[in-house]
């Protein structure tokens, strides 16, 4: 019996302790290129909240979110609300052409070698991060559609109203 | 040969099987070329859609005909 009493304490340990290591994961190093070539670091925008969406214009949901996450960007912009949009396509000619003609606020950069999505352990594309002012990740999305808008709303207006 | 030259040639043999295979884990964020529409089994998707579309109501056969997505592993 002592056993059994034992055996479920540690699955009940265990269980706890995967669920503490699925949140306020710390972001990554990350300092990347923009448009016209500065140098964009993430904890550079520590007191900020920051969505950083891993995309590449081969990927086609990430081509219906990256409209998204800039009228997101739009909407929140001037309450502290940053947005990274890391293109990971292998050639920069590639993410031109996507760009090219496209009206967007948010920072795009660019990261062919990978850098960003190793260090987010990356498991599909597109994925989002939700980096809050003390630089941890919040929330994560992996894929996208439109029907999830809302729920990044709410995950942005909680963290843009959370003390610095 | 003795029983444990046996053994350490069979170790030998399975570590340069190993060693020797070509297989490479591609990252999702590294797929933009099996994404490409050429690496597709089928060149006309809705064409596919539809021939298994009708597999399936006819036949009760369903998958295997490669139908075109991302490649990034969320479609």
């Amino acid at each position: 019996m002592k056993f059994l009493q034992v055996l479920a304490a540690i699955a009940v340990l265990g269980s706890m302790s995967v669920a503490a290591s699925g949140g306020n994961r710390v972001a990554p190093t990350l300092s990347l290129p923009d448009r016209d070539g500065a140098t964009i670091s993430l904890q550079s925008l520590k007191g900020k909240v920051v969505l950083v969406d891993i995309w590449a214009s081969w990927c086609i949901p990430c081509r219906a979110a990256f409209p998204a996450y800039d009228s997101l960007y739009r909407q929140y912009r001037d309450q502290g609300f940053e947005v990274l949009a890391i293109n990971v396509d292998e050639t920069r000619s590639a993410a031109d052409r996507f760009l090219s003609g496209r009206e967007f606020q948010m920072r795009v950069l660019f990261d062919p070698a990978g850098v960003a999505p190793t260090g987010f352990n990356v498991r599909a594309m597109p994925t989002s991060y939700l980096v809050d002012k003390q630089g941890a990740i919040r929330f994560s999305h992996e894929g996208f559609t439109d029907k999830a808008l809302p729920q990044y709303r709410r995950e942005v207006e909680q963290l843009i109203q959370e003390a610095r | 040969m003795t029983t444990t030259g046996r053994l350490m040639a069979v170790l030998a043999m399975l570590a340069l099987g190993a060693a020797s295979t070509a297989c490479a884990t591609v990252q999702p964020w590294q797929r933009g070329r099996l994404a490409n529409r050429c690496m597709q089994f089928s060149p006309d998707p809705a064409l596919t859609a539809f021939a298994g579309h009708w597999q399936e109501s006819r036949e009760g056969a369903a998958g295997g005909l490669g139908l075109q997505g991302g490649g990034c592993g969320c479609k």
